[in-house]
């Protein structure tokens, strides 16, 4: 029976970030979410278990205050979750949440068949976490796959590249990151809230890893994209039309 | 050791990044290097677009992939550390990249569309996109190598010159690989110059069904220009193939003139349209958020305005 670790972010909702008079990016009334493409892991991960039985590991390290996310996770269908956090974890690169992943999943979750990853989060969208934690266990990774299935203490997976579709195959364990494309996430229903309540939760302290690794980036800025743009608007009479294309027009664009 | 390291998948892309490489390491005052995996032809055609070092990689053994290359790759880099190293931002560079990053500790800007380097601090600085793309994250290296993976068409290829000289040193074949590549499904790729066209028009969500997008042609052949969509029309509604699929999660484009029809202007949109030289709207919800962002924009329902607005093209000389 497999174990499958599916990893997850915690991530601030992108839609609630607001914009200042100034310019400015403005965090003070956002929300947070199970980042997309984590959802799609963690649904993968349930389908493959009511395919073929075993159990289902969530798995993520954030801040103390995502206990939200942490009962999301269970409510779409993990059995238990590892909830690595600590106050200083917010601002975590890509190398050092890899590092923290793979000693937790090695040292207390120890035996594992298959993780699944989103293919990036959408908040910083690095992309990084899934290979490098693939790399820091040394095993086959597969990232940007569209299906996946478990055969014979095998991982079969359809990833997408440049060329087309490349359908690869490891021994298991491995680890695979999805596309949005995997699956649709289920809706967890009140059902599924309550009994996320009653399932197993570890926490994990920052004192209780083998250690942190330094930093290989410093962000030394995060300003709002700005797109400068006349913004004039037109109607829909024959008139409006006329002056829309004479704008086209005065810009150069129409051949 | 030191240098600027490049890899990229295929030809094309190579030149992109042989086109900043060339940049960054006259800057540095140091060397360029690039890989070829298979065809060792192609080391020249590499020497003459800048780079002063090939570095070729043995063919793959049937059933491996790409990947099988990392330990090659990364284990070269750690013997020669060379000062940065920059990859094509495909779906296999990206997961190419993170991989070696890991192996050489090193820190990774992915999505990386400007890159800098200081000739005081001799550090280099990078740029990329987060929040969907609302917000630019420039990042310093606190390890070495700098690595970057950068998105296509971000940089111009590098210019073929007589007389440059330059090496290959051939570098040991990739081991056995625990991953097995068991099938290769081609895709059925629709001829596009959607990347290059002077025109664009863009299908969004507006559009009631499937047929009506005949719209959005009969207004691209008006204006001699390419058709693109938003990522609901290819990913979730499968109305139109993926290669059409403009923004942050497909292409980008920088056309004369982008044209969005029913295009709500969603950020991770309007990040692959950034590079227009005017942007045009047409959306029947005025607070849409692509008025914002546009030069011209027509407050109206498309399937009235569109068949007027060809009309007024015609009428046009």
């Amino acid at each position: 029976m497999p174990n499958i670790v599916a990893c997850f972010k915690w991530v601030v909702d992108e839609a609630y970030i607001r914009r200042t008079s100034s310019g400015e990016l403005d965090f003070s009334a956002v929300d947070y979410k199970i980042s997309e493409y984590d959802r799609n892991a963690i649904e993968e991960a349930v389908r493959l278990k009511d395919a073929g039985g075993g159990s289902v590991i969530a798995i993520t390290v954030s801040v103390p205050e995502a206990t939200k996310g942490v009962k999301d996770a269970l409510s779409r269908g993990a059995d238990q979750c590892y909830f690595i956090a600590d106050p200083s974890f917010r601002d975590l690169e890509p190398a050092q949440t890899a590092k923290v992943l793979a000693d937790v999943i090695r040292n207390r979750v120890g035996s594992f068949d298959l993780i699944l990853c989103g293919e990036g989060s959408s908040d910083l969208y690095a992309q990084q976490v899934g290979p490098r934690l693939a790399e820091n266990l040394g095993i086959p990774c597969f990232s940007f796959v569209q299906k996946v299935s478990l055969e014979g203490g095998k991982v079969i997976a359809e990833r997408r590249v440049e060329e087309g579709v490349e359908v690869v195959e490891a021994t298991l364990p491995a680890l695979v990151t999805v596309l949005p494309d995997v699956n649709i996430p289920r809706i967890p229903g009140v059902k599924d809230t309550l009994m996320a309540s009653k399932k197993p939760v570890v926490t994990v302290k920052k004192e209780d890893l083998s250690g942190l690794a330094d930093p290989t980036l410093r962000t030394v800025g995060l300003s709002a994209v700005r797109m400068e743009r006349t913004c004039e608007k037109f109607g829909v009479d024959a008139a409006e039309i006329r002056r829309f294309v004479d704008g086209l027009k005065k810009r150069g664009v129409l051949k | 050791m030191s240098g600027v390291w490049v890899f990229a998948e295929n030809r094309e892309l190579t030149l992109e990044l042989l086109g900043i490489g060339r940049i960054l390491a006259d800057e540095m005052g140091t060397t360029l290097s690039t890989f070829v995996a298979g065809d060792r032809e192609r080391a020249k055609d590499y020497i003459s677009r800048g780079a002063n070092e090939v570095l070729f990689l043995p063919p793959l053994q049937e059933g491996q992939a790409l990947e099988a290359y990392i330990p090659v790759i990364a284990g070269e880099a750690a013997k020669a550390d060379p000062d940065i190293f920059l990859f094509a931002a495909t779906m296999r560079g990206r997961d190419l990249a993170a991989r070696i990053a890991a192996r050489l500790d090193a820190g990774l800007c992915s999505g990386c569309v400007a890159i800098r380097f200081d000739k005081a601090s001799k550090t280099f600085e990078a740029e990329r996109l987060a929040y969907g793309g609302a917000a630019v994250q420039k990042v310093a290296f606190t390890a070495r190598p700098a690595m970057a993976a950068i998105p296509p068409r971000i940089f111009e290829p590098a210019k073929e010159e007589t007389g440059r000289d330059g090496q290959v040193r051939e570098l040991p074949a990739a081991p056995p690989s625990t991953a097995r590549v068991v099938e290769k499904k081609a895709k059925e790729r629709k001829t596009t110059n959607l990347p290059d066209a002077r025109v664009v028009v863009c299908a969004g969500r507006g559009f009631d069904k499937k047929e009506d997008l005949a719209l959005v042609n009969q207004l691209a052949d008006a204006l001699g220009g390419e058709v693109g969509c938003t990522r609901p029309i290819s990913e979730e509604l499968h109305w139109l193939p993926e290669e059409l699929c403009i923004g942050l999660s497909g292409i980008s484009i920088k056309p004369e003139l982008y044209i969005g029809l029913g295009v709500s202007g969603q950020i991770q949109h309007m990040t692959g349209i950034r590079g227009a030289k005017v942007i045009a709207a047409v959306n029947r919800d005025e607070n849409a958020p692509i008025f914002g962002a546009s030069d011209l924009g027509i407050v109206g329902d498309l399937y009235d305005v569109v068949p007027k607005l060809i009309e007024e093209l015609k009428k046009t000389p």
